[in-house]
């Protein structure tokens, strides 16, 4: 049973944290990216720290982690 | 902060969206619909369409039951408040809510969990009779539904304030939304948006404190350039300047943090508002009913750092030491200072977030009302099909009628809501009056629940009493402080506060405390002057009559009391540290 979103569904809720982080980071980890490499900053307070690309590289990782730790599996358990 | 005040005063709007911040916001509003969508399927009975078919694990319905209260309206507000009163807003999330969540995790759970109520309005049915539940379910129905529509106006109003867009085109879209995924897929879609939502904050909000402290060279350097500021210490201390009204910015006193707020309110709203016992309930077992407040309690304690910190930041800013921000209160703002309070999380979010970053903090705010909305538009819909419906209007329909009337009773509620919220969008105030409508019922309630969970001779004329006593005398310090002349409020003020000193936060504590012990008072007296319940009708709902089942713990590590009192220590070390 996946955990939280009811019974005889596929999905675990932690799963949905997963991908969600993780999409958020592929798409903020390149856009951070062509930022720094591409000398784009915003003009923000402290962007010679590259918040972007490193924010997004840690959602890339954390959502990763979830997203392949509780991805659906056939006859599978995804009960944490 | 020049540049961001021309745009502001240009164009009535703080920043603009870049097309990747509209993307981030565009697979956030994708994923909750699907989200409903998805559950659906398996919220076809009332007990998974209104408690989520009770099988959350604890962690799930520990974060549920955090995150229903942390939307954006708290998250804003008590920002500004960070930078207004300093460091005492902290209390509201520390001393104001984690002894409250481990009650009612501890010694309270047991007997919401094996009395298989589903919902607070519910147990007062088992315990007090149908006149408790029939007052509880009314107050508590109207007051959702009211502040459902203050977190739609609310959101709008960020919204326009910060990108400038259409009032009624946020209120709509986010209504639209809200409704779909809870009346599909009930309390199980809000609990799992709830649990994204909570994510989704820490990732959009944590990185203004973490730069915040970059930029100001740590945590005592913020606390000397804050002193700088304001040209005082106490922005940076819990307690020590609580020792009189005069010597805080908030005007208040401990005796009114520590019973009004760490005692009567907090309790109050964090073991008797069915909106967050409602995301307990939902748990698969009693273990897991107990854990899931003591995780909450957990994660609580570090939100300050997401809420209040910010506003210290914003607090200890300076420009060749002159303060960079000078927020005043919304009835203050002008073209000199165009922000109030309550903008200050945005305005930190602008000057450290970029295009991306500033999309995924837009959508935590937007979630957090989201969920706001959604936590309040669900706990409605189970009051209303339970405790008012199926109570006194229609006793025997099928579960399945059931179940169609928690759907539908969410439109209609939603419908209310969006009402609400243009009325509150045509006269400011009564957002005041809704809020403080909110608080009338808590403080009175906990008195009732606590003495009927706890004391077996109180009796359901006692509670019913008691609760319309309590109640009663909320409304009314309530009026007499806040109408009349100038010089009369302040009278009243000063009299229900206990000091001349007073501020007007100190009266909702004190008010609280009092309405508290006026219910408490005429239950107990009420109860002595009527027959006692027997006990044999008391089994499963009142400590002493009930045996408490074993909650399955094998292990130290498994045992809910182990984790409660890590909490615990924690919380005391934390109060020390910034004493």
């Amino acid at each position: 049973m996946a955990t939280g979103t009811g019974r005889g569904e596929a999905l675990s809720i932690w799963f949905f944290v997963g991908a969600l982080t993780l999409v958020y980071g592929i798409v903020l980890l390149p856009y951070g990216a062509w930022e720094w490499f591409g000398h784009h900053e915003a003009h923000t307070v402290l962007n010679n720290l590259h918040p972007t690309f490193w924010w997004g590289l840690l959602l890339t990782v954390f959502g990763g982690f979830y997203t392949i730790r509780f991805r659906p599996r056939a006859g599978g358990s995804n009960k944490v | 902060m020049t540049a961001l005040a021309a745009l502001a005063f240009l164009t009535g709007q703080l920043t603009q969206l870049a097309p990747v911040d509209i993307l981030i916001l565009v697979l956030y509003f994708a994923i909750v619909l699907f989200i409903g969508f998805y559950v659906k399927g398996s919220t076809n009975t009332s007990e998974e369409f209104f408690l989520a078919g009770r099988e959350m694990t604890a962690w799930i319905a520990g974060l549920s039951f955090v995150s229903a209260n942390l939307g954006s309206l708290e998250l804003m507000g008590w920002a500004g408040a960070a930078y207004q009163y300093g460091m005492l807003a902290t209390h509201w999330y520390w001393i104001g809510a984690i002894p409250a969540m481990l009650f009612l995790g501890i010694v309270m759970m047991p007997f919401y969990y094996i009395s298989k109520t589903h919902s607070v309005p519910g147990y007062l049915q088992l315990r007090f009779g149908e006149g408790a539940r029939g007052l509880s379910a009314v107050s508590f129905g109207l007051m959702t539904i009211l502040m459902s529509g203050v977190n739609m106006y609310a959101m709008a109003l960020v919204m326009k304030v910060v990108l400038g867009w259409n009032i009624s085109f946020s209120i709509w879209v986010g209504a639209i939304t809200v409704a779909i995924y809870v009346m599909l897929g009930g309390l199980k879609s809000a609990i799992i948006n709830e649990v994204l939502q909570f994510v989704l904050i820490w990732a959009g909000a944590a990185l203004i404190p973490i730069l915040g402290l970059v930029e100001a060279g740590g945590w005592n350097n913020l606390k000397a350039n804050i002193a700088h500021n304001i040209g005082s210490n106490d922005y940076t201390h819990l307690w020590t300047t609580l020792g009189h009204f005069r010597d805080n910015p908030m005007g208040v006193h401990w005796t009114g943090i520590v019973f009004g707020l760490g005692f009567v309110v907090s309790f109050g709203y964090w073991t008797t508002d069915f909106l967050v016992v409602q995301r307990v309930l939902s748990a698969n077992n009693l273990r897991a009913a107990k854990m899931a407040p003591v995780i909450g309690a957990a994660f609580k304690m570090a939100v300050p750092l997401i809420v209040i910190v910010p506003g210290l930041i914003a607090l200890g800013l300076n420009n060749h030491g002159v303060p960079l921000f000078h927020l005043v209160g919304e009835n203050q703002v002008s073209a000199a200072n165009p922000y109030s309070y309550n903008e200050v999380l945005p305005l930190m979010l602008i000057r450290y977030c970029g295009p991306g970053l500033l999309g995924l903090g837009i959508t935590a705010l937007v979630a957090g009302f989201m969920s706001g909305m959604a936590g309040n538009v669900s706990a409605f819909s189970t009051v209303w099909t339970y405790d008012l419906y199926g109570a006194f209007i229609n006793k025997k329909a099928s579960d399945k009628h059931y179940v169609a009337m928690g759907r539908w009773s969410t439109v209609v509620g939603m419908l209310i809501s969006i009402a609400t919220a243009y009325l509150v969008a045509n006269a400011a105030s009564i957002m005041d009056y809704v809020q403080a409508l909110f608080s009338f019922f808590i403080a009175p309630l906990f008195g009732t629940v606590v003495l009927g969970m706890l004391w077996k001779r109180a009796t359901k004329a006692g509670g019913f009493w008691g609760l319309l006593a309590g109640t009663a005398s909320s409304i009314g310090m309530w009026v007499y402080t806040s109408f009349g002349t100038e010089i009369h409020k302040a009278l009243a003020l000063s009299r229900v506060a206990l000091s001349s000193d007073a501020r007007p936060m100190a009266e909702n504590l004190y008010r609280a405390l009092w309405s508290w012990l006026i219910c408490v008072a005429v239950t107990v007296v009420v109860s002595y002057m009527t027959k006692p319940t027997p006990e044999a009708q008391l089994a499963g709902l009142v400590y002493g009559a009930t045996p408490i089942p074993d909650d399955g713990a094998t292990s130290i590590w498994q045992k809910p009391i182990f984790w409660a009192v890590i909490v615990i220590i924690v919380f005391f070390a934390l109060n020390i540290i910034f004493f």
